[in-house]
């Protein structure tokens, strides 16, 4: 443990006292409350499973050459307007889905999407 | 925008006649631009229940019909036979309440999540389908002369695609399933003139359902000239099934009802990869809105953290462009 609180320490802390709070609160406040614990909940998984490292391997393992994360979305973008990948560019649909999963078990891991294509739920 | 008074909302709706007063208006939504508020009315002794939508003048939404011609379409729908709040009254300059109109409200549930869900509202569930298939039947054969004076925004497919993409470039963000999203239609979408009015926006969550099924279609401010398919597209994205993902049309229905029913009210019969085609369509322009929502937060034009959640809810459409895009189907 580098610090006595990390990261992932503070976003729970605030993560309780949203909840203490968020019984007072009506309307358009408690909505917001609730929007704003499940956007903590974003943070914690962000920090705990790194999705960023999967994307930058999917890309760059698809182009064949390192890069930085911005560097190999702006190349796959690049290649796709200028027609010089195609949705039928082999591996390209395959480097999203791995990329785009890691997002999604951050972003939102209920999304019916994500539960049908990672527990089988076909 | 200016204040809305009971008194000053009073005087606008006493021009619908009647001796009219204002007891209570309520916020129900707003945004930057424009707000909705509801708005308990008495005319001559009895209770008015009204809607009203303003936005401060001129300041519209990119691709927004102005207040004016979306209460002139709804009510063209009306007479059409299409279930729509009537028009009661639209704001004049002179008013001082900027731009818009106030309508009847009607009554039943406008929460998605509750009459796809509720046990109460399962007869109206299993009508939805064929009565939405018969609205957007109507709907997309109206003689476009019949719009000729409104500011529909139209063009042929190509160019709404490419304006879709300028769009996306707006934000300056680079999303390799955007771009192949974007790729993809440019291979499929064609690029037909305009043949129907579209009316941009047929989801779940823009109806007031009633125990017997659809009882309005609301917010016209997307309407377009376009091609009568995207708005079959548009319904079935899996955004407005709110979880109910086995129901691919908005969380009631199945896709071959829809388009057996959008033919049996006279609607073209809708070829299955056309369809598919509008369903990327309408969840890249979903992800889009994604982009918006969350841009709104970047760049302070209205700073909350809902808007900056919705911005993480990209990931999700990127997926669902995938398994769209992968499986033909989701």
């Amino acid at each position: 443990m580098a610090e006595q609180i990390e990261a992932q320490a503070l976003v729970e802390a605030v993560q309780q006292f949203i909840a203490q709070i968020e019984g007072r609160l009506s309307g358009r406040e408690a909505f917001h409350a609730k929007v704003a614990a499940n956007a903590l909940g974003i943070v914690a998984r962000e920090l705990a499973q790194q999705p960023r490292a999967v994307e930058v391997a999917a890309l760059t393992g698809f182009l064949g050459h390192d890069a930085s994360l911005d560097a190999a979305r702006a190349e796959v973008c690049g290649r796709l307007r200028m027609g010089q990948l195609t949705p039928e560019t082999p591996g390209l649909l395959a480097a999203l889905t791995t990329a785009t999963l890691a997002k999604v078990a951050v972003d939102n891991p209920r999304y019916s999407t994500f539960r049908r294509m990672t527990e089988g739920a076909e | 925008m200016t204040d809305i008074t009971n008194e000053a909302v009073a005087a606008v709706l006493a021009r619908a006649g009647g001796t009219v007063s204002v007891e209570l208006i309520t916020a129900l939504s707003g945004g930057a631009a424009s707000a909705t508020y509801a708005v308990d009315a008495v005319r001559n002794g009895e209770p008015w229940p009204l809607i009203l939508q303003c936005a401060a003048a001129g300041d519209m939404a990119m691709g927004a019909l102005p207040k004016v011609d979306q209460a002139a379409l709804q009510m063209l729908a009306g007479r059409h036979g299409i279930p729509v709040a009537g028009i009661v009254v639209v704001l004049e300059p002179g008013d001082g309440l900027g731009d818009g109109f106030a309508m009847t409200r009607i009554a039943g549930e406008a929460l998605a999540p509750r009459w796809l869900k509720r046990p109460e509202y399962a007869a109206a569930g299993a009508a939805m389908t064929g009565q939405c298939a018969a609205v957007l039947a109507v709907l997309h054969a109206i003689p476009l002369a019949e719009v000729a004076n409104l500011a529909l925004p139209g063009g042929s497919t190509d160019a709404a695609r490419r304006r879709m993409f300028d769009h996306y470039r707006s934000f300056g963000i680079d999303s390799p399933v955007f771009d192949t999203a974007f790729a993809w239609l440019a291979e499929r979408c064609g690029d037909a003139e305009p043949s129907a009015i579209v009316h941009g926006d047929f989801r779940s969550g823009n109806f007031i359902v009633d125990h017997h099924g659809l009882a309005a279609v609301l917010d016209w401010e997307l309407a377009h000239l376009g091609e009568g398919a995207e708005d079959l597209g548009w319904l079935c994205a899996n955004a407005w099934r709110f979880g109910v993902w086995q129901n691919p049309v908005g969380g009631f229905g199945q896709r071959e009802a829809l388009y057996d029913a959008y033919a049996a009210a006279g609607g073209a019969r809708i070829d299955r990869a056309r369809a598919h085609m509008w369903e990327v369509w309408g969840t890249l322009r979903w992800g889009l809105s994604c982009l918006q929502l969350g841009n709104d937060h970047v760049s302070g034009r209205v700073q909350s953290v809902e808007r900056a959640a919705i911005g993480r809810r990209v990931s999700e459409v990127e997926l669902d462009l995938l398994h769209l895009i992968r499986y033909g189907d989701i």
